[in-house]
C-alpha cells in the first residue's frame, strides 16, 4: 500500500483533525474493483468446487464396495492366473459378462479351503440355493446401450475399460464410463484394438506400434465403431 | 489499508485451498458408496435386467429356468452321439468324434482348454496346472490331485468318454457342462487327443520339413 494511504487511514492520535474518523478512509475506494475481483474469484471457485465435486472422477470412478465375500481377483484371476472366462463365460457372445453362479465357486471349494470362515456364505448359498447378493460395481444409466460380445470380437481388451483388474483385492471402476470415454475410443480406437486371443491377457504388449497394428486389424476384420446415437441409445 | 484485513484475505485464500485438496484427494481414492446421480432421469429404468432380483417369483430372481418339459429352439438333442458322446446305453461311449475335425476345431479347443482345463490339468496335460499346485501347497488333504490327461490309460479312453467327463464330471472333478457347450466340449476333447499324442511323439512324427526348426 502506498504510504499516504496509510497515513489517511491512521485516523486520530496521528496527527489528523476530529472529523476524520467519520469519512471513508480513502483506501476504502478500492474497495468496489476489490469486490468485483472477489464475486468474479468466487464464481470461479463455485464452479471448479462444484465440477469437481460432481465430475465422474469424483463419483464414479474408484467405486469399490463391499462384496458379501471376500473374493480376490488379486489372488484367483492374478496369481493362480484362472482366465477371466472361467468365470465370466458369456463375456464373448452376449451383451452381459455374466457373474459366476455359486456352482462355479464350488467346483474348486467344495474340495479347498472347505472350513474357511470367509466361505461360508458360498456354503450357505449351495445349501440353500439362494444366489450370493454380489453388489454391482459398473453400472450405465439404463438407456444407454452397451454390449460386451462386439467388443471383446473385435479385440478389445478387458483391460482397457476395467483396467489391472488382476491386481485388484476387491474389484474398483477405473474408468469414468462416461458418453465422452466411450466416444473418445469409438472416434479413435486403433491403439485398443488387438488380436482377439489376447482380449483377457492383462499383461499383452504388441511387439511394435500398437497404432499400426490396431489400424491393420481394423482394416482386415471391417471394424469401424460407429458413433451414431442410435448405436448406444436404442 | 490496515494490516489485518491482508493478513485475513491471506488466510481466507489458504483456506479456500483445502476444499481443492479434499476433492482431488477423494477423486483419487477407492470408495465404497454408489456413484451420485445429479439429476436422475431415466438411469434406474423399472424393467428387470439378467442377474436381478424379482419377488414376484418364489426363487426371487429375474431370470427363469425352462419349464419341465420344453426345449429350447435348436436344443433338441437328437443326435445321442453328439449331445452325450453316447451310442445306444449310457455308458457305452463314442470311440469316433461325431463331426468333421478341423484345423479351426482344433485350435478353438486348445483355446477353451486354457481356459477351462489348464488351471488344474495344467497347460500341457500334465496335472500340474497353478491351482493344484497352491491347493496341494495349502495340504488341506481334501484336494485330488487332477489325473495326468497324457498317461496311455486315458489316452486309450473313447473320446465319447473324455465329453462324457467334461459334461458330468467324474469322481471329484466337477462337471464343466454348464460352463462349455456341446461344439466346445468336442473341440476340448480334440485338443486332449493333441496333448496326448504330442507327449508320446518321436521325432519320426515330425514331418520332415520342420524337422530342422526343432534341431
Ligand atoms: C474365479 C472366478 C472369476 C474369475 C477367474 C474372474 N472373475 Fe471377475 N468376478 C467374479 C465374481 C464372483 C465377481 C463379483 C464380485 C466382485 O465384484 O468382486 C466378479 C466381478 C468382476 C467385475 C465387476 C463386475 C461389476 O459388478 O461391475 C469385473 C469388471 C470383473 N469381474 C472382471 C474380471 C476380469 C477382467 C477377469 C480376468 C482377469 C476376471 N474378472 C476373472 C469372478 C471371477
Ligand atoms: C479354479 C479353482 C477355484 C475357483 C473356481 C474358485 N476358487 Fe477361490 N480359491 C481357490 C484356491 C486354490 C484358493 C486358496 C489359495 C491360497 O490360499 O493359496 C482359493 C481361495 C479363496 C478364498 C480365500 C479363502 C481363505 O480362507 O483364505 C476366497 C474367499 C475364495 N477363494 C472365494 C472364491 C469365490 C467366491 C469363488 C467363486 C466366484 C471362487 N473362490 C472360485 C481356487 C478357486
Ligand atoms: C469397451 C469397454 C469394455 C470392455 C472391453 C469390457 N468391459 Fe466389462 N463392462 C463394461 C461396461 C460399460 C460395463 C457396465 C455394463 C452395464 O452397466 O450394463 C461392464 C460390466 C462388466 C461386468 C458386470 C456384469 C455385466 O455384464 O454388466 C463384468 C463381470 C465385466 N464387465 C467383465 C468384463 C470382462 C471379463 C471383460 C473382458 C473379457 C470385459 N468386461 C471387457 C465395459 C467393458
Ligand atoms: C477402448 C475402445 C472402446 C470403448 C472405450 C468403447 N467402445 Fe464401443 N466399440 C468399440 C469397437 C472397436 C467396436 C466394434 C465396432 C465394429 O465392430 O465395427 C464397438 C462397438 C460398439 C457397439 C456396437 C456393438 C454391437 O454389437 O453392435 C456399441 C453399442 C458400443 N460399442 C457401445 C459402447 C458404449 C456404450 C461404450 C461406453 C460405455 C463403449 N462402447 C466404449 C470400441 C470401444
Ligand atoms: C458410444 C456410445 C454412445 C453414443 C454413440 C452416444 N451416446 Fe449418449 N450416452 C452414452 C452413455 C454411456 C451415456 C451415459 C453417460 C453417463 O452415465 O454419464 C450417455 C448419455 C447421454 C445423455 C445424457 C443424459 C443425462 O441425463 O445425463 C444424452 C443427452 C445423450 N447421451 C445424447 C446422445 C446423442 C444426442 C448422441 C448422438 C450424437 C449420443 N448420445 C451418442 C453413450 C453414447
Ligand atoms: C477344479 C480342477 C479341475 C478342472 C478345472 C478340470 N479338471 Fe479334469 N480332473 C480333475 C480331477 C481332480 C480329476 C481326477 C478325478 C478323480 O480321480 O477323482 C480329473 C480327471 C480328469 C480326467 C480323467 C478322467 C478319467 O478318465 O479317469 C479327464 C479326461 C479330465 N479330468 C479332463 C478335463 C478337461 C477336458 C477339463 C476342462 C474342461 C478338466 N478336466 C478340468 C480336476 C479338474
Amino acid at each position: 500500500m502506498a504510504p499516504d494511504h496509510d497515513d489517511l487511514s491512521r485516523g486520530p492520535g496521528h496527527g489528523a483533525t476530529e472529523t476524520d474518523k467519520f469519512v471513508f478512509p480513502k483506501w476504502t475506494n478500492r474497495l468496489r474493483e476489490a469486490s468485483a475481483v472477489l464475486a468474479v474469484g468466487g464464481l470461479l471457485y463455485a464452479v471448479v468446487l462444484v465440477t469437481g465435486v460432481f465430475s465422474p472422477q469424483n463419483t464414479a470412478v474408484g467405486y469399490a464396495p463391499e462384496q458379501p465375500v471376500p473374493y480376490s481377483h488379486a489372488l484367483h484371476a492374478g496369481k493362480m492366473g484362472i482366465d477371466c472366462r472361467y468365470c465370466h463365460n458369456t463375456v464373448e457372445t452376449t451383451a452381459k459378462a455374466n457373474i459366476p453362479p455359486t456352482a462355479t465357486c464350488l467346483n474348486c471349494h467344495a474340495t479347498v479351503r472347505t472350513q474357511s470362515e470367509l466361505l461360508e456364505p458360498v456354503r450357505r448359498s449351495a445349501e440353500t440355493g439362494e444366489p450370493i447378493k454380489w453388489v454391482r460395481v459398473h453400472d450405465l444409466p439404463d438407456y444407454a446401450y452397451f454390449n460386451h460380445a462386439g467388443h471383446i470380437q473385435s479385440g478389445v481388451a478387458c483391460v482397457s475399460c476395467h483396467g489391472r483388474v488382476d491386481r485388484m483385492e476387491v474389484v474398483e471402476q477405473v474408468q469414468p464410463l462416461t458418453m465422452g470415454w466411450c466416444l473418445e475410443c469409438h472416434r479413435d480406437p486403433a491403439p485398443h484394438i488387438r488380436p482377439v486371443e489376447f482380449v483377457t491377457d492383462m499383461e499383452w504388449r504388441p511387439e511394435g506400434d500398437a497404432r499400426e497394428l490396431g489400424a491393420r486389424l481394423m482394416q482386415e476384420k471391417g471394424i469401424a465403431p460407429s458413433t451414431d446415437c442410435t448405436t448406444c441409445h436404442r | 489499508m490496515p494490516r489485518w484485513i491482508l493478513y485475513l484475505l491471506l488466510v481466507v485464500t489458504a483456506l479456500t485451498l483445502i476444499p481443492i485438496g479434499l476433492i482431488y484427494r477423494s477423486s483419487r481414492s477407492a470408495k465404497d458408496r454408489p456413484r451420485v446421480q445429479v439429476v436422475y432421469d431415466m438411469d434406474q429404468q423399472s424393467y428387470y435386467k439378467p442377474q436381478s432380483e424379482n419377488p414376484f417369483f418364489a426363487d426371487g430372481q429375474s431370470m427363469r429356468q425352462h419349464p419341465a418339459g420344453t426345449v429350447a429352439r435348436g436344443r433338441l438333442q437328437g443326435d445321442e452321439a453328439f449331445w452325450h458322446g453316447t451310442a445306444g446305453a449310457d455308458t457305452v461311449f463314442v470311440e469316433a468324434f461325431p463331426l468333421e475335425l478341423t484345423r479351426e476345431l482344433v485350435l478353438r479347443g486348445r483355446d477353451r482348454y486354457a481356459i477351462h482345463c489348464a488351471p488344474c490339468h495344467g497347460p500341457a496335460g500334465n496335472g500340474d496346472g497353478l491351482v493344484h499346485r497352491r491347493a496341494q501347497a495349502l495340504a488341506e488333504g481334501t484336494w485330488t490331485p487332477p489325473t495326468d490327461l497324457t498317461t496311455a490309460a486315458i489316452a486309450e479312453r473313447p473320446v465319447g468318454h473324455v465329453y462324457n467327463t467334461i459334461a458330468n464330471g467324474i469322481r471329484s472333478m466337477p462337471a464343466y457342462g454348464p460352463q462349455i457347450e456341446p461344439l466346445d466340449r468336442w473341440a476340448i476333447a480334440a485338443w486332449v487327443r493333441v496333448l496326448q499324442t504330442a507327449r508320446n511323439a518321436t521325432i519320426d512324427d515330425v514331418p520332415a520339413d520342420v524337422r530342422a526348426t526343432l534341431e
